[in-house]
């Protein structure tokens, strides 16, 4: 449990040292490369001590590659539309980005629909470009449009954890009643389920076991589910 | 020094929140970050930073205004803006408690003494390391140094983070921002906890003259003050994200001052929002 504030030296050392988020190597007052903390957090690394990054809560989405995000559909320029995904920049994705699609046969997409995209390219100096397709298969895999379903906003920690399989709370929402979802590592989660009050409930759970509000364990959780009437 | 207070607000519609006070002088800061920025602001080489600060009545005036330009330059140093070109970072300040002082106008709520000018620069870092979207280079920390000189013969006695029942006997008072760093040389005389720091801003003033031996020596002075907070704001990482089961202060006086401010805060949440 190593934690660090922003600027403080972190000691990483490998052969081949790869740096992950929060940490950058820059050039000391001595003139020796050190790496540093850019954010507040904990230090974690693989367990090779190869892969080292800083585990910390956000809001705010910045567009890394290869990231599954969830985009609302804002407008539409030439063949391309823009999307929204949380980010400093709107998203472009080519209307032509889905499996099997082709200009006579196209996604039907309207103004205002949700997305499950994948982002293929996030550079600082360009807008952020996505695609609906896995990028080795070119199959959809998932990816495409959302249809029905309500959107929910969290931290950018509990889609992390929503992501990892190993998390309690979507099994036990399960064995209570069907649902469907999807998580964008862009702090959204879609929920789509039969009847309005297990939305709700699924919505409610999230925001109480999302770190930023209050972060409940299973056993509380599990105590809240059963004041909620699903 | 008086005790420290670090509040994660967790405030709605913003990146990152916090509160910091030395004692009962408080300040509250909000940042979001990296957002969308309007075409005249936007800057194609890095992230444009704006900040806006409120005293605690009235609006914003020529020296809230004036800190408000203080304060992008000192975070400009300590933030990788580059990271984020074409972006905007905004940071509002608020203070939640006004001076008796004033700032010489006569009336209280309107002034920023050094110790609320220090405690606004904490709640802005502290903000921003709850925010953890914009990469930082460095934590700036200020503290308060006042300055009392009972007659021109003696040297003169430097007091850190003064009260607000003691400025109106102080001779001068200043606030000294610092940057926190591993990137900056190490003196030999720093602690080894805690990186190496350098001045980044100070608005030292005093009634008489001085020389600069005395505002060496306030830098110095103002240096282990300044370490102090950057241990307590170390000490705050660890909750961060349970902004509901952060420990409140332990010092009774402290907490009455929390339930006496506590009907002026919440006519201040609705000034808060952005």
């Amino acid at each position: 449990m190593s934690l660090v504030l922003p600027g403080e030296h972190v000691p990483a050392q490998h052969v081949n040292l790869k740096l992950g988020p929060g940490l950058l190597q820059i050039s000391a007052a001595s003139g020796e490369p050190t790496i540093i903390a850019t954010r507040a957090g904990e230090v974690k690394h693989s367990a090779n001590r190869n892969k080292w990054w800083i585990e910390g809560n956000s809001r705010r989405y910045v567009p890394a590659p290869q990231e599954s995000v969830i985009g609302v559909v804002v407008a539409r320029s030439g063949e391309n539309w823009r999307v929204d995904i949380g980010a400093a920049h709107m998203a472009s994705l080519d209307g032509l980005a889905f499996e099997g699609a082709t200009k006579r046969n196209r996604p039907n997409l309207k103004v205002g629909s949700l997305l499950y995209a994948r982002v293929s390219l996030a550079h600082k100096d360009m807008e952020p470009e996505l695609e609906c397709f896995d990028a080795q298969t070119r199959k959809a895999e998932g990816f495409g449009e959302l249809k029905g379903g309500f959107l929910v906003t969290c931290s950018l920690k509990m889609c992390r954890m929503l992501l990892d399989p190993k998390h309690f709370l979507f099994p036990l929402l399960g064995s209570r009643f069907p649902l469907e979802t999807a998580v964008g590592i862009n702090g959204r989660v879609w929920i789509n389920c039969k009847e309005p009050r297990q939305t709700i409930a699924v919505a409610r759970c999230i925001e109480a076991v999302d770190p930023d509000g209050g972060g409940m364990d299973e056993l509380a959780l599990k105590k809240f589910l059963g004041t909620l009437d699903v | 020094m008086r005790d420290l207070s670090v509040v994660y607000e967790g405030l709605d519609r913003v990146d990152g929140s916090a509160r910091f006070g030395f004692g009962s002088t408080k300040s509250l800061c909000s940042v979001s970050g990296p957002i969308e920025v309007r075409p005249t602001l936007e800057n194609p080489s890095q992230a444009t930073l704006d900040v806006q600060i409120r005293p605690l009545a009235a609006i914003a005036g020529t020296d809230s205004k004036a800190l408000a330009t203080t304060l992008k330059s000192v975070f400009t140093s300590s933030l990788f803006l580059s990271h984020h070109p074409r972006t905007l970072v905004q940071i509002v300040g608020q203070a939640l408690c006004g001076t008796e002082s004033g700032s010489g106008l006569g009336s209280a709520g309107r002034g920023w003494n050094a110790s609320l000018t220090a405690s606004l620069v904490n709640a802005s870092t502290a903000a921003f390391l709850s925010a953890g979207s914009v990469p930082m280079k460095g934590v700036v920390c200020a503290v308060a140094v006042g300055r009392l000189q009972p007659d021109p013969s003696s040297s003169a006695t430097l007091i850190m983070d003064p009260e607000e029942a003691e400025l109106p006997r102080l001779d001068g008072s200043g606030c000294f921002a610092f940057t926190f760093s591993a990137v900056l040389p190490a003196s030999p005389l720093s602690c080894h906890d805690v990186p190496p720091c350098a001045l980044t801003w100070t608005n030292y003033t005093t009634a008489g003259p001085f020389d600069i031996q005395e505002v060496k020596r306030a830098t110095e002075f103002a240096k282990k003050g300044a370490q102090e907070v950057w241990l307590k704001l170390k000490e705050s990482v660890r909750w961060l994200e349970k902004s509901a089961a952060s420990p409140l202060p332990s010092k009774a006086d402290v907490k009455k001052d929390d339930e006496e401010t506590m009907g002026e805060m919440e006519v201040d949440d609705e000034k808060v929002e952005i």
